[in-house]
């Protein structure tokens, strides 16, 4: 017969005691009592409160077979002195606890954005629930409160029909670009990179996005869009890029996966669909003065043909090329020119450039490099290379 | 040896044999309580009375009538005999039939009477002759019903211990294979035999098992589990360490691997030790599918006995505590679902579980007609009901149901029972600690199942300790040209298996 060894008496409760005493987190919650919050906005009162806005979700009316009329999201909005206060007062308001690790979205309200927004980021660099990979938006032209009150048609959730189009304008279009809050936060705190944040807009009339008839309608009144760049220097938003210098941006970040280059040709225009770029910066100094060459190679196709070349010829193409490079040369230097001009904040990172190339060189400028950067030569060079003419050999509006 | 003691204290039974027949059958009687099974047919043999005692239904009725009574009565020669030379011509010529022996004692006679044993007692003799006319009712090889397979032998032991150790005998027809008898049970006095190759075997693992054994004292041994039970290493495991089949293929390959089966009397369950832990997930098909199949299919078990293990648990620690790790679109589905279920999700799994255990533990009991009931029962109130009703989620449906099916694909309902045991803390673990306790769950598992042992070898080998030689036949299974050795885990004798030079590449 075997005997019950005599420590297990000793040692059974001791370990028992161990699994109580060395809790990693003792957060235990059951999916129905946590609100997933999919977007927050902030901004600041007049009163110079903060306003914490957050948008959760009603699961219930997302995954259903039996919709109601209910909105699928809700958003609750307070105001505190600091975020974190502002948060814990939506308990007031919200039936269930907050939880944030799913947060896709963050809007920052104009007000706070041309006010500085370093001070209010500390929460979500800080609090353990947050990721590190939800992207940060500017609200331009509308309030935060309203933006994030606003239903979505084709999504049901806003938030991440905000989110899914930044990433479908960044990867078809390129004329904005996601930024990820700890990618904000380092290039707040960088002196040679000034950061970009993507804005979002309200489309329509003021009233009645809100209102669950907004998607009711085949072309929904009221729209979220997504802008251009807003450009920041330090942490304060100074301005806007236009369309092009959005695009030139990220020609020059070699940002671009795909997109599209119109340009004249003879009488009509050409269309070329940009399927690959690769960009590489570098930095030279000639007699002490810095200057940045820009190399942008890309791969294209043609993709829309109105004006009668003939594209057996290889000149045609080569001069479509040409073209091709100018037209997206005229971008880049827009780009530039708007950031030395309008802006003088260099939201390229040639000042990180310079410091790699040669950091005693930008121990003497760090402190003073937007001014530096404002008479910065930047000298670009454009290879295009179309590869492929598509389904037709020849432009449609050509005879035979 | 405390069963000799044992013995020695019902001393009518030891005693020598009366050479009065009359006060000789009436001790039997008494000793039987004149049971209604024995029959005594006293007879005369040239005015020599004798009698032929045997258990009517343990006997084999045409051999007693043709080879005991019509040899006794009609054949012996007219010739007048003394009772010592009657006896000794008896012996020697008269019973055709091939086992007899001698009994002096009544220890021994009862013995054989119990057996099935046809004994012959003679006036003014002490020595009485047993034949072998053992011969009883019994199923008959059938097809088996708990370890079906698709390709190979279908037949499955049987409830009597000759046939069995016949089945293997005919599966591995070699001198060196032992069949070693044993008794156990000082009341059923129940046949066990080990049965082990010579040679390939190893002595100290048939030494230890037959010390193991000898230790045994019980009233009665009414199936192979009782001996499991006795003879297991760690008794507080929920791991078996000895293996139980009742495919003769699976045991004659657990012999050819250097294993040692104990076959016992009356059930068809062989048990067969040392019993590693990749032993359980292994089944006898394993070998004669094709070699590319089999390995995925220990694959797929391997996977199954995560799922089966684990997937409750897991699910409890990722809705309660890491809601974070679950992707977007199926967390809001989740949530939606556990809109409204009135239980956590531990609670809800309990019930669930504890819902499925039942249905199976009906299924298993009810006759086979009713059986069906219980499914529709099963598959209607739980799967949509409960569902319906609001009291489970259906994703947790799902959970419980993966988990029941990955429980069922080991081919040893032993190691499943674990699985089914070992669920159940799991998922307390997970929603009192998340995956912390999960992590903490499996670490103790682990450090247990690797301090276990089976006869002297690691339960784990040959992962803990690694041997890498032993890897051709466990995760993966090599050809059977490429299974050069035994498993070397189980025994160190007798390596070679397939000559390297038997396939042409």
């Amino acid at each position: 017969m075997m005997l019950v060894k005599k420590g297990v008496f000793f040692k059974i409760p001791a370990i028992v005691l161990c699994f109580i005493l060395l809790t990693g987190c003792w957060n235990s919650n059951e999916l129905d009592e946590i609100g997933i919050v999919v977007a927050m906005g902030i901004d600041k009162t007049d009163d110079n409160q903060y306003e914490l806005v957050a948008q959760v979700i009603n699961p219930s009316e997302i995954a259903t077979d039996a919709p109601t009329t209910r909105p699928p999201v809700s958003t609750y909005s307070t105001t505190g002195k600091t975020l974190l206060e502002a948060f814990r007062k939506l308990t007031h308001k919200s039936p269930r606890k907050m939880y944030l690790s799913q947060l896709r979205l963050l809007v920052l309200g104009k007000d706070l954005a041309e006010e500085g927004i370093i001070s209010s980021l500390d929460l979500f660099y800080r609090e353990h629930e947050f990721r590190t990979g939800f992207y940060v938006t500017i609200a331009k032209d509308t309030d935060v409160d309203t933006l994030l009150s606003t239903l979505t048609a084709y999504e049901k959730i806003p938030a991440n029909k905000l989110m899914n189009s930044i990433e479908a304008v960044e990867t078809g279009h390129g004329s904005s670009k996601g930024i990820t809050i700890d990618e904000l936060i380092s290039q707040i705190h960088s002196k040679g990179q000034s950061p970009v944040i993507a804005g979002v807009f309200m489309e329509g009339p003021e009233e009645g996005g809100t209102n669950i008839s907004n998607v009711e309608n085949i072309d929904a009144p009221v729209k979220l869009t997504i802008d251009h760049l807003g450009v920041l220097k330090d942490d304060r938003l100074v301005g806007w890029l236009d369309e092009d210098a959005s695009m030139g941006y990220n020609y020059i970040l070699g940002n671009i996966k795909s997109s599209v280059i119109t340009h004249p040709c003879q009488d009509g225009t050409a269309s070329i669909e940009i399927l690959r770029t690769q960009s590489s910066m570098d930095a030279a100094f000639a007699g002490g003065e810095p200057s940045i060459s820009i190399e942008l190679d890309l791969e294209g196709n043609i993709g829309e043909l109105n004006c009668p070349i003939d594209l057996s010829k290889e000149d045609s193409i080569q001069n479509l090329n040409k073209e091709t490079e100018k037209e997206i040369k005229r971008l880049m230097e827009a780009s530039i020119k708007s950031a030395q001009n309008d802006y003088e904040t260099d939201i390229f990172g040639f000042g990180s450039l310079i410091h790699r190339k040669n950091p005693k060189y930008w121990k003497t400028v760090e402190n003073d490099w937007d001014t530096e950067f404002k008479d910065l030569h930047v000298d670009i060079q454009v290879k295009a290379d179309l590869r492929r003419k598509g389904d037709s050999t020849q432009p449609i509006i050509k005879e035979g | 040896m405390k069963q000799n003691s044992n013995k020695q204290t019902s001393p009518p039974a030891s005693q020598p044999l009366f050479p009065n027949l009359e006060d000789s059958l009436d001790h039997i009687r008494t000793l039987m309580g004149d049971s209604s099974d024995l029959v005594i047919r006293s007879l005369m043999i040239h005015k020599t009375s004798a009698a032929v005692i045997y258990m009517d239904g343990l006997v084999d009725n045409n051999s007693v009538q043709n080879f005991i009574l019509e040899a006794l009565m009609l054949e012996m020669p007219s010739k007048r005999q003394s009772s010592h030379h009657l006896y000794l011509s008896i012996k020697e010529k008269a019973l055709p039939i091939g086992e007899t022996e001698e009994i002096e004692s009544y220890t021994d006679l009862f013995d054989k009477l119990l057996s099935g044993e046809t004994i012959l007692l003679l006036e003014k003799q002490t020595k009485a002759l047993a034949a072998s006319t053992k011969g009883w009712r019994d199923r008959g090889v059938q097809e088996t019903t708990s370890e079906s397979v698709i390709r190979g032998p279908k037949e499955a032991f049987t409830e009597t211990l000759r046939t069995n150790t016949a089945l293997i005998r005919r599966k591995i027809k070699d001198s060196n294979l032992r069949i070693e008898a044993k008794k156990i049970g000082n009341k059923t006095h129940t046949d066990v035999a080990i049965v082990y190759l010579e040679g390939t075997a190893e002595t100290d693992v048939i030494e230890e098992l037959n010390r193991r054994l000898d230790q045994i004292d019980i009233d009665g041994v009414l199936e192979s589990g009782y001996l499991e039970e006795f003879m297991q290493d760690a008794q507080y495991s929920p791991f078996p360490t000895v293996y139980n089949s009742e495919k003769p293929d699976a045991i004659a390959g657990g012999i050819l691997e250097g294993r040692v089966a104990i076959i016992t009397d009356g059930t068809p369950n062989v048990l067969l030790v040392p019993a590693l832990f990749v032993n359980f997930m292994q089944s006898s098909e394993d070998y004669y599918q094709r070699a590319d199949i089999s390995t995925l299919i220990r694959m797929l078990r391997l996977f199954c006995f995560f799922v089966a293990l684990f997937m409750p648990s897991l699910y409890i620690a990722f809705t309660t505590f890491h809601q974070e790790m679950i992707p977007p679109p199926l967390l809001i589905n989740l949530a939606a679902q556990r809109e409204g279920v009135p239980f956590p999700a531990l609670v809800e799994a309990l019930m669930m579980e504890l819902t499925f255990e039942i249905l199976r533990e009906a299924g298993v009991r009810l006759p086979k007609p009713v059986g069906s009931a219980v499914s529709i029962v099963g598959a209607l109130v739980l799967g949509q009901s409960a569902v319906q009703a609001g009291l489970v989620s259906p994703a947790m449906v799902i959970v419980v149901a993966i988990t029941a099916i990955s429980s069922f694909v080991f081919p040893s309902y032993n190691l499943a029972i674990s699985i089914r045991m070992l669920r159940f803390p799991l998922m307390i673990l997970a929603a009192t600690f998340g995956l912390y306790g999960i992590i903490l769950g499996m670490i103790a598992l682990v450090l247990h199942l690797c301090s276990l042992t089976s006869f002297g070898k690691p339960y784990m080998s040959p992962f803990a300790p690694f041997i890498p030689k032993d890897q051709k036949d466990v995760l993966v299974r090599f050809p059977h040209w490429g299974l050069l050795s035994r498993p070397s885990s189980l025994t160190k004798k007798d390596q070679k298996r397939v000559d390297s030079t038997s396939k042409e590449s």
